[in-house]
């Protein structure tokens, strides 16, 4: 199982690039995060920069992969490494987007908190990753929970644009927006190719306004 | 009135009354300049010198005093991109 039979055969190679340059702004973010960090050692910048390398691998993973699926050479692999069957590589690398997805997530919201009791993180790690893998249906199960955090993130963010208006805080809060808008259609009964692809795009917008923010907040 | 400084401003404000004095300074001009109280400045100077922002040093009369280092000094010019950053992700 993998996202790409979600995704019509026309844009297999789209959501490959796509990927891509998601996990790219995602790493340029974090790689710029660790280094405010080490000049700030503030824990909360510290714990963004972490969330966001781990969103970054997540969408690596899922742009490898799905480059692997199109081009056939899960097939070669597979075979290579005796893998029983190609649809369980496939299932490897979608478990492993899931996975790292899922704790960018948790780590980002844990965030939010200002909290320094890891207790909470690792109650809500366990909780979550427990909920997603031992549940019947993965993928449907991580989208639910990805959804949830996306409305509690979206809110911390709309609720920072709230408190200081500007454009910077206003065009994170839009991201997040896109990035719950991008994602939730998998918990409602609808085209889910079409919807895939509007989800894609909407991706595709939130991360080029968290790339229009990394802009201005470099500008001298 | 005014809004309520963060963490990352206090440390901004002490650092800058430091640097004002050409970066070597006692503990109770940076209390007269941070505006804070005794208690608070003491565990901030103290945060300050184990992130190894400034350093305490004795003069000749045995009195102490603190100075500023190279992290210090980066901390106050990488101020304002790391101001954004934290405003525009609420991390503050």
């Amino acid at each position: 199982m993998s996202l790409t039979y979600l995704s019509p055969s026309w844009f297999f190679g789209y959501e490959v690039v796509l990927e891509l340059l998601f996990a790219v702004i995602a790493l340029t973010v974090a790689l710029f995060a660790l280094k405010i960090y080490r000049i700030s050692y503030q824990n909360q910048i510290k714990l963004f920069g972490i969330s966001f390398s781990f969103i970054s691998i997540s969408y690596f993973i899922q742009s490898v992969f799905n480059y692997l699926i199109i081009s056939k050479a899960n097939e070669n692999i597979s075979r290579i490494f005796k893998i029983q069957s190609i649809a369980r590589f496939d299932a490897m690398g979608l478990y492993a987007h899931i996975f790292f997805m899922t704790l960018g997530l948790v780590i980002l919201a844990f965030m939010t908190f200002k909290s320094d009791k890891t207790r909470i993180f690792w109650l809500m790690l366990i909780t979550i990753l427990f909920g997603i893998f031992l549940s019947v249906n993965i993928l449907y199960t991580f989208s639910l929970f990805s959804s949830i955090y996306l409305v509690f993130l979206s809110w911390h963010f709309i609720n920072n644009y709230l408190q200081n208006r500007q454009k910077k805080t206003l065009l994170i809060a839009l991201a997040f927006l896109f990035l719950l808008f991008g994602s939730f259609h998998f918990l409602i009964p609808v085209n889910h190719q079409l919807f895939y692809v509007i989800g894609q795009i909407l991706e595709l917008f939130a991360y080029l306004l968290i790339l229009l923010n990394f802009y201005l907040v470099r500008k001298k | 009135m005014n809004k309520k400084r963060d963490r990352l401003e206090i440390i901004h404000d002490i650092l800058y009354s430091i640097r004002e004095k050409a970066g070597v300074v006692k503990q109770t001009h940076i209390l007269y300049k941070s505006n804070l109280s005794h208690q608070m400045l003491v565990e901030y100077v103290g945060e300050l010198i184990d992130k190894s922002f400034i350093v305490e040093k004795e003069d000749k009369k045995g009195k102490n005093h603190y100075e500023l280092t190279d992290k210090g000094h980066n901390y106050l010019s990488d101020y304002k991109t790391i101001r954004n950053f934290v405003d525009s992700y609420g991390l503050n």
